[in-house]
């Protein structure tokens, strides 16, 4: 994270999203909304103060609801930028408050309250798309896991928090609940994978890899602790993780086969009621705490990133790869590339090589001084054109243009309107020649002229 | 008029023993426009090229017709050859007579013939109303642009930058990371994520 | 000629997409399918070129069928 914050042919442009991208492969014209932070970063040295003494407390998302964080926040001690930003929805003074604390703390002088959202526009060749995955939201889904409403059945990410030493309880696995140390802990997978009618066809692909982790984790940390699997199956297509697995369960994990149908709350316990399915027994184990393995699911949001940049999702959202095989590191859109999760689910082995192979592409198409265009593209014969733009309707790449020509008639020079072909962003495919009336554009390499001769050879 | 030279293929044995190749070259010096048609065993091997290039100069040709394999595998094979021939690579046409003929129509070896013969006049057709094309080129930007700052991101605009060229990597939360900063010890190795 | 007649076979032309049918007739030529030789197909960037006075144009010519695909 530091080496890409320090490289120096890297800009950094956090707490920003992509608004509208314009152009084409090799010149792409992006304009992007830099939100307000409500500190200037220039100044801000990143001490501290002001959050230690913001007197405003709200729930953390970085730590999944597990902790809490004030209004002026780093997201967690290693963050990069390692510079606050003010959170304007609870904020005191942003909402009309009297505080102003964090103002009066800075030394530096960075807080910033008048600052507002900039748009920033700069040109680029190639298009990276790395925007990763979200969990399924199972409390919408899992009525028999209680929708949400006991507080010690957890997701995997919130597990990670918790073990995480900078996280909300310093790296030790607590119950939500009390703050205790759980002994009995049920790990459920498949939590919206491969389930079609509560969740997603597919399998997230990490998520037997990281059960048999945090199952490690609990024995490791909890003395006297016991934890318990409940799968569909176990899937470890990887170099080593079949024998990470084993380890796992030679560590004393105890995989159970079936599926979980109810959990409720009985005491300070919680009731896990399933089927082993290899015993053909049904099961009923005690739980202090339950993880859920949720499916990944594409980054919140990812309809339209996709839209605003121009390329396509697959089924379930993900983005769609020009060829399974072949392309898998490149969109049906020249100059736009993909990497990581956002492809569909995978872990960090997977992305990183991805998103190896999606800079290769873009090295290959930067290292170029100038970019040849395909020559079978449209052309306009400006004579002929009316300026009706029926051809511009039609274009799936919104690749003609509106320009115009001068023309001498009854002694007046007058402007005329024309359509005018893109070369950059053409794609060939002759739409436009079929819905042009007076037949001013043509399809060099297909034109009108050869097809009609090829028809005619063909039926003689 | 135009001066067509047309070069079919025998693919070995892949077209040629369902496909009548001379008899379809025969056809071929028929068509209008037409000044040379001749067949080879490996149109695509390096003396099938010089073949066509030898057959250029000689003849100067100024359009050509290769009768062989799909265009998807090989136009772009001899649109190299009528560039080293002289000529503009886009003055070539292509005729399909083994994916969508010989090896379609096996039993059927009479009408394979002649239907590979249609296909060679559609292609002088067509090549004979062509007219030279250039690509136009456009100059690259050179920097990237990197849409999230998770690992994937992160690797990715590090080996861009690490190449020598600009990116510029945006992250809609307030720090880079994604998820795997979020995460403990990482598997298969459980070494720090951060 | 008419239907009835025992030997008769129409003529058809297809127009097939470079990147979709025109590749899926490559791959019925790669796996050795057998179809009937009487259909003779023309490539086209996209079936959204096909001008509809090229399909008047077959019949006029004396096609007994057109095939447009993509
Ligand atoms: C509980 C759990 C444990 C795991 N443990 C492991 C493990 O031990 N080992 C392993 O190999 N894998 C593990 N994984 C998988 C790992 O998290 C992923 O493989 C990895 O994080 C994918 O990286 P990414 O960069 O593609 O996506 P992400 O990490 O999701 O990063 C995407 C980034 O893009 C940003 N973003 C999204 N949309 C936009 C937008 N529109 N504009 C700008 N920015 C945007 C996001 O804010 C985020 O920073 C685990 C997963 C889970 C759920
Ligand atoms: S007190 Fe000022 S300098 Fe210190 S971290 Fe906060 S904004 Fe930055
Ligand atoms: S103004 Fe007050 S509430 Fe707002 S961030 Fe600063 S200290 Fe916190
Ligand atoms: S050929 Fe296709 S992409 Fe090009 S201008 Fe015409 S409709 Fe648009």
């Amino acid at each position: 994270m530091v080496a890409a914050a320090q490289h120096p042919h890297i800009k950094l442009m956090t707490f920003a999203e992509v608004l509208k991208v314009d152009g084409y492969v090799g010149n792409f014209e992006i304009t992007v909304k830099q939100k307000a932070r409500y500190v200037d970063h220039e100044k801000c040295t990143g001490c501290g103060t002001c959050w230690e003494k913001c007197p405003s407390r709200t729930s953390s998302e970085y730590n999944l609801g597990l902790g809490d964080r004030k209004s002026i926040y780093v997201s967690f001690p290693q963050a990069v930028p390692n510079k606050p930003v003010i959170d304007r929805d609870s904020c005191r003074y942003l909402n009309g408050g009297k505080c102003g604390v964090c103002s009066k703390v800075c030394p530096a002088g960075a807080i910033d309250y008048q600052q507002e959202d900039q748009l920033v526009k700069f040109s680029a060749g190639a298009i990276i798309m790395a925007t990763g995955y979200d969990l399924f939201p199972w409390e919408e889904a899992y009525g028999e896991y209680g929708y949400g409403r006991y507080p010690d059945v957890i997701t995997g990410l919130q597990f990670e928090r918790m073990s995480n030493a900078s996280g909300p309880t310093g790296g030790r696995i607590l119950r939500p609940s009390d703050g205790r140390e759980p002994q009995n802990v049920v790990f459920i997978k498949c939590v919206g994978s491969r389930d079609d009618t509560k969740g997603k066809s597919y399998c997230s692909r990490t998520c037997c890899m990281y059960t048999a982790k945090h199952a490690h984790q609990v024995l490791e940390k909890i003395p006297g602790s016991r934890a318990f699997v409940f799968y569909m199956d176990v899937r470890t297509p990887g170099k080593a993780y079949e024998e990470f697995y084993q380890r796992s369960v030679r560590e004393g994990a105890q995989y159970i086969r079936g599926r979980v149908a109810k959990i409720y709350q009985s005491g300070d316990k919680l009731m896990v009621k399933g089927a082993d399915t290899l015993l053909g027994m049904p099961v009923e184990l005690e739980a202090d705490l339950v993880v859920l393995a949720t499916a990944m699911t594409p980054s919140r949001g990812y309809g339209e990133i996709a839209r605003v940049v121009g390329f396509s999702t697959d089924k379930d959202g993900f983005f769609q790869e020009a060829h399974p095989k072949l392309r898998p590191m490149e969109t049906n859109t020249a100059g736009v590339f993909l990497a990581g999760a956002c492809q569909g689910p995978r872990d960090i082995p997977d992305t990183v090589a991805q998103a190896s192979g999606a800079a290769m592409k873009v090295c290959a198409l930067l290292s170029k001084e100038r970019l040849e265009t395909e020559p079978m593209i449209s052309s306009v014969n400006r004579s002929l054109c009316s300026g009706c733009l029926e051809c511009a309707r039609v274009c799936p790449y919104k690749a003609i243009e509106e320009d115009s020509v001068s023309e001498r008639a009854g002694g007046k020079t007058i402007r005329r309107r024309v359509a005018s072909v893109n070369t950059g962003l053409c794609q060939g495919c002759g739409c436009c020649t079929v819905a042009c009336r007076p037949g001013a554009i043509n399809l060099l390499g297909f034109t009108n002229e050869q097809l009609l001769a090829e028809v005619d050879a063909l039926c003689l | 008029m135009n001066r067509t030279g047309v070069f079919v293929c025998w693919c070995g044995s892949n077209i040629g023993a369902v496909v009548d190749v001379p008899r379809v070259a025969e056809a071929a010096a028929g068509f209008t426009g037409v000044v040379l048609a001749t067949h080879y065993k490996y149109m695509c091997s390096e003396p099938g090229q010089d073949t066509i290039i030898q057959a250029v100069r000689e003849h100067r040709l100024d359009r050509v017709v290769v009768a062989s394999c799909s265009p998807r595998l090989h136009e772009g094979t001899f649109r190299k050859t009528l560039a080293r021939a002289g000529l503009n690579p886009y003055m070539l046409e292509m005729a399909n007579i083994r994916e969508q003929c010989s090896w379609v129509h096996r039993q059927e070896k009479d009408k394979a013939t002649e239907k590979a013969i249609d296909l060679v006049r559609r292609a002088v057709a067509k090549t004979g109303l062509a007219s030279p094309l250039t690509a136009a080129s456009i100059p690259v930007t050179r920097r990237a642009l990197v849409i999230g700052g998770g690992i994937a991101g992160l690797q990715a605009a590090l080996d861009i930058a690490d190449a020598g060229h600009e990116v510029v990597l945006v992250e809609r939360e307030s720090t880079i990371g994604g998820k795997m900063a979020m995460l403990d010890k990482t598997f298969p190795t459980l070494d720090c994520s951060a | 000629m008419s239907i009835e007649e025992k030997n008769w076979e129409p003529k058809i032309i297809g127009f097939c997409c470079n990147w979709c049918s025109y590749a899926g007739a490559d791959l019925a030529g790669v796996n050795r399918f057998s179809y009937p030789a009487n259909i003779r197909v023309l490539r086209v960037p996209c079936s959204g070129r096909v001008n509809p006075q090229f399909i008047l144009r077959a019949f006029q010519r004396g096609a007994d069928a057109v095939l447009v695909s993509g």
